[in-house]
């Protein structure tokens, strides 16, 4: 199946080998550099995020997808959508903000509770022994979503064969076809 | 010519050689991608110049081109990598510098590519000895001309400069610019199999064309006198 390939690489040499592999890692890194970028500009290390549970219904379902910003100098308020990490927990929590207290000197100085639209109780179980969630502790509020896109990384997360044969399906494309 | 393979314990009368590269091995392409038309007869093109009696190969386009996108890789990769392990408030400076330096080596190689090595396909170098050292230098590059009419085909266009020089370029002995454009149907059959030897024919005329047509600047009327 690869002798046609093979053959052409013979013919042309190392130096195509060596553009192709440039060109297909170039691709990668620009996605990783795309996504970094759009961390920096909403300050956000997770600027798109998947929801995975049905906390926040019928806001959101599982497999939307969230868009975040963090904005620096703007405090939370009661009706945010909040996504927050709490330290010790891997996965983050989409849930509104039901209450926010000022600490400190400056408006962002923020303590907030959180409960899930769809949940009788609030998240103070969820803190894992913290009363109360600091700014340091959110990654971003909600500014946008699109319903359904997130299944895709649902189904691959639940089916790492499927993320393999996608990755593998893309960068045999990558490698094999020349840009003119 | 097909390719034979010989089975390890065959006990047939007549053994064939297994084939391993066959130097007359068609270059079949699609008919009808264009860019793959063009790119088949670049690759022919490259070859036939770059054969050891003619030019020797210059790589300065395509080694700038690998140089640019090493560099963007290694700052991008060091960027990710940094980004993973570092916290994010704390990473953010370098994040942005690294980020920013990738687009500007990604951007600067795209412009090189487009603007600098733009059409070139090849070009090739060749010393020769004479009373002193004269050094020959061709640039070819090529386009796709569409069709003119809906009832006609495109063609190829190729460019060529030569250039003869010596004392390191310093000066300028011959020179000379041809240009020429074929139909693809000239190479290509209905299954999209090169006839290289008929476009090695014409890239043979060119080039002799090309170089025995060359003239010395202090003749010709149209150069700019030293």
């Amino acid at each position: 199946m690869f002798s046609d390939e093979i053959r052409t690489i013979q013919k042309l040499g190392v130096r195509y080998v060596v553009l192709q592999v440039l060109n297909f890692t170039q691709v990668i890194i620009s996605g990783l550099m795309i996504w970094k970028a759009l961390g920096i500009v909403t300050n956000t290390e997770s600027p798109i995020v998947v929801v995975l549970s049905g906390s926040m219904e019928p806001a959101f379902y599982r497999g939307d997808l969230l868009f975040l910003m963090n904005p620096r100098n703007t405090p939370y308020v009661v009706g945010d959508i909040t996504v927050y990490k709490v330290p010790g927990a891997d996965i983050p929590i989409v849930h509104r903000v039901i209450e926010t207290h000022t600490v400190g000197p400056l408006p962002t100085d923020q303590s907030l509770l959180t409960k899930g639209d769809n949940n009788r109780l609030d998240d103070l179980e969820l803190y894992k022994g913290l009363r109360w969630l600091q700014r340091k502790n959110i990654i971003g509020k909600v500014h946008g979503f699109l319903p359904y896109v997130g299944y895709v990384t649902i189904a691959m997360n639940d089916f790492p064969q499927l993320k393999y044969a996608l990755l593998g399906f893309l960068g045999l494309m990558a490698l094999i076809q020349r840009e003119s | 010519m097909p390719r034979k393979k010989v089975a390890a314990t065959s006990t047939a009368p007549e053994q064939q050689p297994e084939v391993v590269q066959d130097p007359l091995d068609p270059v079949k392409v699609n008919n009808a991608n264009l860019v793959e038309l063009k790119l088949a007869l670049d690759d022919s093109v490259r070859r036939y110049f770059s054969r050891p009696d003619q030019f020797r190969t210059n790589n300065t386009h395509s080694n700038v081109r690998i140089g640019l996108g090493v560099a963007s890789v290694l700052v991008g990769t060091g960027t990710g990598l940094y980004g993973w392990k570092t916290e994010f408030e704390a990473s953010k400076m370098i994040v942005t510098i690294g980020v920013l330096l990738y687009f500007l080596l990604t951007a600067l190689q795209t412009a090189y590519t487009y603007f600098i090595e733009g059409k070139t396909i090849f070009v090739g170098k060749r010393k020769t000895l004479v009373n002193r050292i004269e050094t020959e230098t061709i640039t070819l590059s090529s386009e796709t001309k569409p069709a003119p009419t809906p009832t006609s085909s495109p063609s190829y266009s190729l460019i060529l400069a030569y250039l003869r020089s010596s004392h390191g370029g310093k000066t300028l002995i011959k020179r000379n610019n041809l240009s020429q454009a074929k139909d693809y149907v000239n190479f290509f059959d209905s299954e999209g199999t090169l006839d290289e030897g008929a476009f090695i024919a014409w890239l043979r005329d060119l080039s002799t064309s090309l170089i025995d047509g060359a003239t010395s600047p202090i003749n010709d009327p149209d150069s700019v006198p030293r």
